[in-house]
């Protein structure tokens, strides 16, 4: 009985910890799903990914430097089906400077053509969710 | 078959961005809490490297370095080295100097084993060497890029975080003391733009600041960057670059990679 206990116990745990790994994974996914199309483009993806977890109308900023005389693509999806996400690009004056945005369900997008170099931010927003918390991931590309 | 799915799929974005609700025009950054806007994104060198192609033709194989560097078995030395040695991929890909890149790959190797992440790097280092034999030179770029990436990632998976700062720190020092090289040569106020990275500098001055390894945080090397860092913030940060302070930049960052690369230990 000792025994079962702690094996129950890491079980669960086990479970859980790959649950939670499972839909980060599903959000980062989904993210490279959406980017995927834009390779084809010209554009280069990004390996690495940014993510984690927001309530509903809550809001995380990516601070990124770009760079003027790239035209850069943010990808941004959600594993939460019947989720709704969005992101927008500012200047560090906090000036919307996207040159177009797109949003469908989980998956949302935006690009920018820099009119300067300097730092921008993506600012991720999970609109509505059928959950208390969503995982987001992000990636971003440049041609 | 591919376009078949690709095309709906395009339309549906397409219907996706009428249907999505517009954003407001204009936020105040200033009310984001700390923690949402505290971690920066640090470009990959071919963002820089893909704008410069853009900007002209410089003679890249002037801003190619003989000397490569030592590793002195210090582990910031070897750190902001190894980042100093994957931007000079990036210049010998420019350069479209193909034994130069292969050196660098076989290089790249030895100072990630110097820090214990060889294995990271092995299937990248060979890839660069097959790209760089084929002439595939953004195919060499993104596996630069890959490499860069992989090492940070598996210095971080050792819990080496800081180590993995620094290779970032390195990489950057490298590139623009090249970018004012290059800037400063054939001055133009866009070319000089490219040097508007404030917040990446405030950034790498932070994590030095906030490095969790007293020992690493205090060797004299990483206090000399530290101190270069703190140096070309007022340069950069306000708009329009002179050329002066494109010269100065060089001249700092070339100082500083020269003591990188020395086989001596950092002077105070």
């Amino acid at each position: 009985m000792k025994l079962r206990i702690p094996l129950f116990v890491s079980l669960a745990f086990a479970v859980v910890a790959s649950v939670a790994w499972a839909t980060v994974n599903d959000a980062l996914s989904f993210a490279k799903e959406a980017a995927a199309p834009y390779a084809k483009q010209g554009y280069t993806i990004r390996e690495d990914a940014w993510g984690g977890d927001l309530g509903v109308k809550d809001q995380q900023a990516v601070t990124a430097q770009l760079f003027k005389g790239n035209e850069y693509g943010f990808w941004l999806a959600t594993d939460t089906r019947g989720a709704v996400i969005t992101v927008h690009i500012y200047d560090s004056e906090g000036k919307l400077a996207e040159t177009e945005f797109w949003q469908k369900g989980r998956f949302a997008g935006a690009k920018i053509t820099p009119s300067k170099t300097g730092a921008y931010y993506a600012i991720v927003t999970v609109e509505k969710s059928p959950q208390e918390r969503s995982n987001w991931a992000l990636v971003y590309g440049y041609r | 078959m591919l376009s078949r799915l690709l095309l709906p799929f395009l339309c549906g974005l397409a219907c996706a961005s009428l249907l999505a609700q517009a954003p407001p025009e204009a936020i105040d950054l200033s009310k984001f809490p700390a923690a949402a806007v505290d971690e920066v994104v640090v470009p990959v060198p071919s963002e820089i490297f893909n704008v410069l192609d853009k900007l002209g033709s410089p003679n890249w194989k002037a801003e190619m370095r003989d000397n490569l560097g030592k590793n002195t078995g210090n582990r910031a030395q070897v750190a902001l080295l190894l980042g100093t040695v994957i931007a000079d991929g990036f210049i010998a890909v420019e350069a479209e100097n193909s034994e130069s890149v292969k050196q660098i790959g076989q290089e790249v190797l030895n100072l990630a084993d110097a820090i214990n992440v060889r294995k990271a790097v092995i299937a990248r280092s060979k890839s660069i060497i097959d790209k760089a034999d084929a002439k595939n030179w953004r195919a060499v770029r993104e596996e630069l890029d890959g490499a860069l990436q992989d090492v940070r990632g598996a210095m971080v998976e050792l819990g080496d975080a800081d180590l993995a700062q620094l290779v970032s720190i390195g990489g950057w020092i490298r590139g623009t003391e090249v970018l004012t090289s290059i800037v400063g040569k054939n001055y133009s106020a866009s070319g000089a733009e490219l040097l508007n990275q404030p917040e990446l500098v405030i950034f790498f001055s932070r994590r030095i600041d906030e490095m969790r390894n007293s020992r690493l945080k205090k060797e004299e090397l990483v206090g000399r960057v530290r101190k270069l860092l703190r140096d070309i913030r007022p340069l950069i940060g306000k708009s329009g670059i002179s050329q002066a302070s494109v010269e100065k930049i060089n001249k700092m960052t070339n100082e500083i990679v020269v003591v990188i690369a020395s086989e001596e230990p950092a002077a105070p």
